[in-house]
C-alpha cells in the first residue's frame, strides 16, 4: 500500500516566503499563523493543476501543511516548482504605477510613457512543526499513499471521522490548531482526501538548505474551489491570498462571494512613487473595508495566449513565456513548429490569466471559495498614474494657464489620494503649490493660485470598484418602483 | 448602455407583436420587467448577446405557449438559452454579494408584487424546500457551522430568483396544489444540482442552480395544468 520514492533535488533559489491555503500544524508551542499565501491554478476542463506557495519563515523542521484534495494523488501528480515562477507572475500582474510627462506649453513637446516596476510588500509570517510515521486502524485513518517529492515527505490520508483524523495527526506529532476538528468533518464527509506534508530534512540539507520550493499538485475533478476554511483554524485575524489563474475561456470569478474590481486608473500625486508599496497596501485595505470585507478583489485579468501580442499596457514585468505557462500547469498549448523569422517555437491555444486578491477571516468567509470560468474577456489591471509637470520656462500666457491647471490637478490628485488610502493629506498641502514660484508676479489671479480651492472645483474621483454594485442598486430601485407601480395599478383596475 | 439595449430590444419585440397581433399595449410593461431582470442576471461580452437574450425572452412569450400560458418564464428562458447557445454569456450569481440593504429591498419589492399576483405560495414552497435541504446537508450532515448556511441564504441572487423569477403568474401552474408540487420539485432539483453537479460547461451550478432547475422543469407545467385544473391568472382581474 505504501510506496516510498526518493527524488533527487534540483537547485533551489534563495527567496523568502511560504504559507498555504491549508493550515499549519505544529509540535512546539510556537505561535502559528500563515498570513500571505499564493496559489496558481491552471484549469483545463476538469484537469486542474494547483501550485501553492507561502511566505513561511522559520525552521523548516517546523513546517507542516494539510490541504484537502478531491482525489488520491498519484506520485506523478506531485512535484515541486521553482519559486521564481511566483515572483515572475507577481511582478508581471501586480498593481502598477505608471508615469507620464506633461509638455511645456512654451516649448516643443517631448513625450515619454513607461511603467515603473512596483512590487507590493506582503505581511510577514511564521509557522510550525511536524513529525510522523504511523498508521493505526482504530483511528479510521487510511494512508492512501506516501511519497517523497523534492524536500517534502508527503502523505495522502483518507479518514472516516474528524476525531480519528485529529487524533492520528496529534499522535503522529502534529500540533493541531484549536478549531481544526470542526472544519475537518465536512471535508471527510464529502469524501475529500488530505494532502499532508512536512520537510524531509535529509533531502532538504542535501539540496543546500535553501528556502522551500512551492509544491504543485494535479488532479481531475469538477470541483473548482479553494479550501480556505481549513486555513482559518490557526490564523490570527485575517490572511491574504493571491490567486493566479490560467484558463482557456476567459476570466474566472467567485460564485459564492462578490468579485469586486480594485479601484484603478487614478491620477495620484508624485510622492506616491517613493511609497507605492505602502500606498497600494492602504488602498487595498480601504477598498476591502469599503466593500464590507467579504469580497474577492480582481487585480488583473488579461489574455496571455502565446499568439497574443499585447499583455498589458504598460507591462511591469515580462509577460509569461510558454515555458513558464507550462511550468504553472498550462498543458493545453500545442506546438505548431518553428517560427520562420525567430526560430522559436510557435504555439496554438488560448490562455486567459486572472489574478485575484482575497483577505479572508472566519467572520466574513464562512464558505470555501467556489469559482467558475466565464467567457468574460474584458481586460483589467490595477493602475495608478503619475503625471510629471513640464519643466523650463512658463512665462508665456499658455504657460501661466498651465500652472493654474497644474495646481488644480494636483489638488485633485491629493483628494483622490485621500479617498483611496484614507490618509491624512494636511502634510501635503504644499504639493499643489510647488510650481507657484513660476507664476508671473503681475498675474491678477496670483492670490488664488495654489491656495485651497473649494471642494466644488475638485473632480469627484470615480469609483470603478463600486460602479458595478451601484448599477445593481440602481436597477433594483427601479425594479422596486416598477413592482410597486405595477401592483398598485392592478389594484386600481380591479376596483 | 447594456441596460438601454436590453430594454429597447424587449420593448421593440413586444411592440411588434402588439402591433401585428394583440393590439393590447399594456403588455409593454411586462416587457420592461423582463428586460430589467435580464440586466440583473445576465452578463456578456458583446452587446449583441444582450440583444439575443432580450429577443429570445420576449419571443418565448409568443411562440412557446400552451393553452394561452407561457411554457417558460421569459427571462429564465432568455438567459438560459443565451448562455447555452452563444458561448458569450454567463450568469454571475456572486455579483450580488450579501449586502443587507439590497436584500431587504429585493425582499420587500418581491413581497409587494407577490401579494398582488397571489404567488407567495410558490416562492415560499421553493425557498422552504431548497433551504431546508441545504440546511440538512450542509449543517446537520456535513457539520459546517451555521453561518455557512446563512451565507447561502443571504445571497442576493437567491432572493431575486425566488421573488421575481419562479413566481411568474402567467407561467406557474394554475392550481395551487400543482404550484406547490412544482415549486418543491424545482427546489429539490436546484438542491441536487448545486450539491452534486457542481460545475458544468454552462458555468457553476453551485450558486446558479435554481435558475437552471427552473429552466429544466418548466416544460412540466403544462402537464401539471392538465392534471390539476385551476383558475387561469389574468392581469386584469
Amino acid at each position: 500500500m505504501k510506496r516510498i520514492t526518493l527524488f533527487a533535488l534540483a537547485a533551489l533559489f534563495a527567496t523568502n516566503g511560504y504559507s498555504f491555503c491549508g493550515f499549519y500544524v505544529a509540535k512546539a508551542d510556537v505561535k502559528l499563523f500563515n498570513k500571505t499565501s499564493q496559489v496558481i491554478i491552471a484549469k483545463n476542463g476538469d484537469r486542474q493543476t494547483v501550485t501553492m506557495s507561502s511566505d513561511f519563515e522559520g525552521d523548516v523542521k517546523d513546517f507542516a501543511m494539510v490541504v484537502p484534495v478531491p482525489v488520491v494523488l498519484g506520485e506523478k501528480d506531485i512535484r515541486t516548482v521553482d519559486r521564481l515562477l511566483f515572483d515572475k507572475l507577481d511582478t508581471y500582474s501586480a498593481p502598477r504605477l505608471v508615469e507620464y510627462y506633461d509638455n511645456n506649453p512654451c516649448y516643443n513637446p517631448v513625450y515619454y510613457d513607461y511603467a515603473k516596476s512596483a512590487n507590493i510588500p506582503r505581511m510577514a509570517a511564521k509557522s510550525e512543526d511536524m513529525e510522523m510515521e504511523k498508521d493505526k486502524k482504530n483511528y479510521g485513518v487510511t494512508v492512501e499513499a506516501k511519497y517523497t517529492v523534492g524536500e517534502y515527505d508527503i502523505l495522502i490520508l483518507s479518514a472516516k471521522e474528524s476525531g480519528g483524523l485529529e487524533q492520528w495527526l496529534i499522535d503522529n506529532g502534529y500540533k493541531m490548531p484549536v478549531g481544526a476538528k470542526e472544519v475537518l468533518d465536512p471535508y471527510i464527509k464529502t469524501n475529500m482526501k488530505f494532502f499532508v506534508c512536512k520537510v524531509n530534512l535529509e533531502n532538504y540539507k542535501s539540496a543546500g538548505a535553501v528556502p522551500l520550493k512551492p509544491l504543485q499538485i494535479s488532479y481531475n475533478s469538477p470541483k473548482f474551489m479553494l479550501p480556505i476554511r481549513l486555513g482559518m483554524a490557526n490564523a490570527n485575524g485575517s490572511q491574504d491570498l493571491i490567486i493566479y489563474m490560467y484558463s482557456q475561456l476567459g476570466r474566472i470569478e467567485t460564485t459564492n462571494y462578490r468579485t469586486a474590481l480594485i479601484p484603478t486608473d487614478f491620477k495620484v500625486p508624485l510622492f506616491v512613487q517613493g511609497e507605492f508599496g505602502e500606498f497600494y497596501r492602504d488602498l487595498y485595505n480601504k477598498a476591502h473595508a469599503r466593500e464590507g470585507k467579504n469580497v474577492v478583489f480582481l487585480e488583473y485579468a488579461w489574455e496571455v495566449s502565446p499568439m497574443q501580442n499585447v499583455f498589458c499596457d504598460p507591462c511591469v514585468g515580462d509577460p509569461p513565456m510558454v515555458a513558464e505557462l507550462k511550468e504553472a500547469g498550462v498543458d493545453w498549448l500545442v506546438s505548431r513548429g518553428q517560427d520562420y523569422h525567430t526560430g522559436g517555437n510557435v504555439y496554438d491555444g488560448k490562455v486567459y490569466f486572472t489574478r485575484m486578491h482575497v483577505t479572508y477571516d472566519r467572520e466574513h468567509f464562512p464558505q470555501d471559495l467556489m469559482f467558475q470560468e466565464t467567457p468574460n474577456k474584458q481586460t483589467f489591471q490595477g493602475r495608478y498614474i503619475l503625471t510629471h509637470p513640464a519643466s523650463g520656462d512658463f512665462s508665456c500666457d499658455k504657460g501661466q494657464t498651465y500652472l493654474g491647471d497644474l495646481s488644480k490637478r494636483r489638488w485633485n490628485e491629493l483628494y483622490t489620494y485621500q479617498w483611496l488610502t484614507g490618509r491624512d493629506i494636511t502634510t501635503h498641502y504644499d504639493y499643489p503649490k510647488e510650481y507657484d514660484i513660476y507664476l508671473n508676479k503681475t498675474e491678477p489671479k496670483n492670490k488664488k493660485q495654489g491656495s485651497m480651492i473649494s471642494i466644488g472645483d475638485i473632480e469627484d474621483p470615480q469609483h470603478p470598484g463600486n460602479s458595478q454594485n451601484n448599477m445593481f442598486v440602481f436597477i433594483v430601485s427601479i425594479l422596486t418602483l416598477a413592482g410597486v407601480f405595477f401592483a398598485l395599478s392592478r389594484k386600481r383596475t380591479a376596483q | 448602455m447594456r441596460v438601454n439595449v436590453v430594454i429597447l430590444t424587449c420593448l421593440a419585440v413586444q411592440a411588434c407583436w402588439i402591433q401585428f397581433k394583440t393590439k393590447d399595449w399594456t403588455g409593454l410593461k411586462s416587457a420592461l420587467v423582463s428586460a430589467m431582470s435580464i440586466c440583473l442576471m445576465l452578463q456578456a461580452n458583446s452587446i449583441w448577446t444582450f440583444v439575443i437574450a432580450g429577443a429570445l425572452s420576449i419571443g418565448s412569450k409568443f411562440f412557446l405557449k400552451w393553452n394561452g400560458k407561457h411554457i417558460f418564464n421569459p427571462t429564465n428562458f432568455g438567459i438560459c438559452l443565451t448562455v447555452m447557445l452563444t458561448g458569450d454569456a454567463w450568469i454571475s450569481p456572486g455579483q450580488w454579494g450579501s449586502d443587507a440593504m439590497l436584500l431587504f429591498a429585493v425582499g420587500l419589492a418581491g413581497l409587494v408584487v407577490l401579494l398582488r399576483v397571489k404567488r407567495l405560495d410558490t416562492a415560499i414552497a421553493f425557498l422552504l424546500t431548497f433551504l431546508s435541504l441545504m440546511f440538512a446537508r450542509n449543517i446537520l450532515f456535513l457539520g459546517w457551522p451555521v453561518d455557512f448556511f446563512f451565507h447561502q441564504l443571504n445571497a442576493g441572487s437567491l432572493l431575486l430568483f425566488s421573488f421575481f423569477m419562479i413566481t411568474d403568474p402567467v407561467q406557474t401552474p394554475v392550481s395551487q396544489k400543482a404550484r406547490l408540487i412544482w415549486a418543491v420539485a424545482v427546489g429539490v432539483l436546484a438542491y441536487y444540482m448545486s450539491t452534486k453537479w457542481w460545475w458544468s460547461s454552462l458555468g457553476s451550478f453551485y450558486s446558479a442552480a435554481p435558475i437552471w432547475a427552473l429552466f429544466f422543469l418548466s416544460p412540466l407545467v403544462p402537464v401539471l395544468d392538465r392534471l390539476m385544473k385551476g383558475e387561469k391568472f389574468s392581469w386584469n382581474k
